[in-house]
C-alpha cells in the first residue's frame, strides 16, 4: 500500500549564503585573514601571507583572530571586513 | 520498486513537501538514499502522525520554535514533529523534543559550534519532573544506554532534527573526527524517586513539580568505579580524578561536567548527609590540574612557561551537574565531560515554557 509522508528537511534555499562576487585580480588589494585562533594557524597564515604578497601582488594583509574557535567572528571583525576586498577564513587543526 | 514522487498539494495546515512510496520498504529506501536518517529505519512521517504530535503539544504547524543563531535558519513545530515521528516518538513524547530543541537554540548553548566541531559532541538531555513517569522513563538500569522507549526516541529525535534541519550530516555541517555512540541517542531521566537530592532542574531554578530538560553538548560518558569506601570524600576523589584525566587528555578548559551517581554510591552520601550542593562544592575544590601535568601525557610542547598555573574544572560549584541515575547495584559512576569547556553552556528549560511570551 502506498504511503504518503512529509519531507523532514528545512526546505529553505541557501540564497542567504550565495558566494560573494569574485575578484578579477588580487593585485593591490587589501585581504583580511581571519584565524579561528588555533595554534596551527600562525605558521600556515604566515606562509600564506608571504605567498599573497609575493606571488599575487596583494598590497595589504590584515590579520585578525576570533575569540572562540567554534563561534562566528565577532561583529567588530565583520565590520572591519567591509573595508577589505577579500577575506580568507581558516582553521588550524 | 519505485520510490517517492514529490506531491505539491498542501492540506490540513501542514506545509512540508509530500512524498509517496509504494510501500514501507520503498519509503525506507528513500530516507536512506536522501541522507534523511541516521542509518536506522524510520517511522514514515505521515500527515496524521505528524498532526497528532502537534495537536498533543497544542502547536500550530507554522509555530516558530526558534531560529538557529548562526545560519538564521527558522525551526518550526511542523519540522520538529516530522523528525520526532521518524525517530519513533509518540505524540506524548513531542513536548520533550520541543523543550530540548528550544533549549539548544539559546545563545549560550552555541548550537552551531557544538554540532559542527571536530570535537564530536552529542546532545545530552537530562529529563526531570513528573513527565518522566507519564512517559515511562527509567533512570535506573542501563540509565545511560537504551533504558526505555521514551528516552531512546527523544534522544534520537534530536539527532534527526540536527541532520535534517541543520544539515549536521557527517562530512557536511557535522565535521566530527570521531563522534561517539551518544550521537544516536543521549537522553537520561533522573532517578528523583530514588534520591533525597534536589532534581537537577530544581537546582537550576525550575520550580518544584515542573517538568524540564537540561541539555549539554557532551562527550561520551567515562565510567569509573569505587566499591572500596563509604566516605563521600573518597568517592568524589574518584570522580575528581576522572575529571582531571579528561582535563589532561582532552581539554583543560572549565565547563559543565555532568557526574552521574547511581544508588550504591548515593547511599553513602545520603548516610553522611551530603547534599548535591556539598558534592558540587567538593568537586569544585578538588578537580584541578596544573598545566605541567600535560608533560606527563605527551603534551609537553604546549606547557610553555605556565607549568605552575592551576586550572580548575569548574569556574564555580554551580557548573557541576549532578545527576542521580543508574541501576541499584554496582559501585560505578560516570563523568560526562563538556564538548568544549564553557564555550557552550548547559541550558535548562521547563517543558511547555514559552521563551518569548510576555510574563
Amino acid at each position: 500500500m502506498a504511503i504518503e509522508f512529509l519531507d523532514p528537511t528545512h526546505e529553505s534555499g541557501a540564497a542567504a549564503f550565495a558566494p560573494a562576487k569574485r575578484l578579477a585580480t588580487l593585485k593591490g588589494a587589501t585581504v583580511g585573514i581571519v584565524s579561528n585562533g588555533k595554534k596551527g594557524t600562525k605558521p600556515f597564515f604566515d606562509a600564506f601571507e608571504r605567498e599573497l604578497k609575493e606571488r599575487y601582488g596583494v598590497a595589504r594583509i590584515v590579520r585578525t583572530t576570533k575569540s572562540n574557535y567554534s563561534a562566528p567572528a565577532e561583529a567588530e571583525i565583520m565590520t572591519e571586513a567591509e573595508r577589505w576586498q577579500a577575506l580568507v577564513s581558516g582553521i588550524g587543526d | 520498486m519505485s520510490i517517492a514522487q514529490p506531491v505539491t498539494k498542501l492540506a490540513a495546515g501542514l506545509r512540508s513537501k509530500r512524498h509517496r512510496g509504494d510501500d514501507f520498504a520503498a519509503a525506507q529506501e528513500l530516507f536512506h538514499s536522501r541522507g534523511w536518517t541516521d542509518g536506522l529505519p524510520v517511522v514514515p512521517p505521515t500527515p496524521p502522525l505528524v498532526s497528532a504530535c502537534l495537536e498533543w503539544a497544542l502547536m500550530p504547524p507554522e509555530q516558530l520554535v526558534g531560529i538557529e543563531p548562526v545560519r538564521q535558519r527558522p525551526i518550526t513545530a511542523e519540522k520538529l514533529a516530522v523528525n520526532a515521528v521518524m525517530a519513533g516518538c509518540l505524540p506524548m513524547h513531542f513536548p520533550v523534543v520541543v523543550a530540548a530543541f528550544t533549549a539548544m537554540l539559546q545563545e549560550p548553548f552555541l548550537l552551531h559550534g557544538a554540532t559542527a566541531s571536530t570535537g564530536g559532541s552529542a546532545i545530552l538531555i537530562v529529563v526531570n519532573g513528573p513527565i518522566r513517569a507519564e512517559l515511562g522513563m527509567c533512570g535506573s538500569f542501563n540509565a545511560l544506554g537504551p533504558s526505555d522507549r521514551a528516552t531512546t526516541v527523544i534522544g534520537r529525535a534530536i539527532r534527526l532534527v540536527l541532520l535534517n534541519l541543520l544539515d549536521a550530516r557527517p562530512g557536511e555541517i557535522d565535521r566530527s573526527t570521531l563522534g561517539h555512540p551518544g550521537k544516536i541517542s543521549y537522553c537520561v531521566a533522573e532517578d528523583e524517586e530514588g534520591s533525597p537530592w534536589l532534581p537537577l532542574a530544581e537546582e537550576r531554578d525550575v520550580p518544584p513539580g515542573a517538568s524540564a530538560v537540561t541539555v549539554l553538548a557532551a562527550g561520551a560518558p567515562r565510567q569509573l568505579m569505587n566499591e572500596w569506601t563509604t566516605a563521600p570524600e573518597e568517592i568524589l576523589d574518584t570522580y575528581a580524578s576522572e575529571i582531571r584525566a579528561s582535563m589532561r587528555h582532552y581539554s583543560i578548559w572549565p565547563g559543565n561536567y555532568a557526574i552521574v551517581v547511581p544508588p550504591q554510591l548515593r547511599a553513602h552520601f545520603e548516610r553522611a548527609g551530603w547534599s548535591k550542593a556539598d558534592v558540587r562544592e567538593y568537586l569544585h575544590r578538588k578537580a584541578r590540574v596544573r598545566r605541567s601535568e600535560w608533560a606527563d601525557c605527551g603534551k609537553g610542547s604546549v606547557v610553555g612557561d605556565r607549568g605552575e598555573r592551576e586550572y580548575a574544572a569548574f569556574e564555580s560549584p554551580d557548573e557541576v551537574l549532578v545527576v542521580a541515575a543508574g541501576g541499584p547495584a554496582g559501585g560505578f559512576g560516570a563523568v560526562i565531560p563538556p564538548w568544549y569547556g564553557n564555550k557552550s553552556r548547559a541550558v535548562t528549560m521547563a517543558i511547555g515554557a514559552c521563551v518569548d511570551c510576555e510574563a
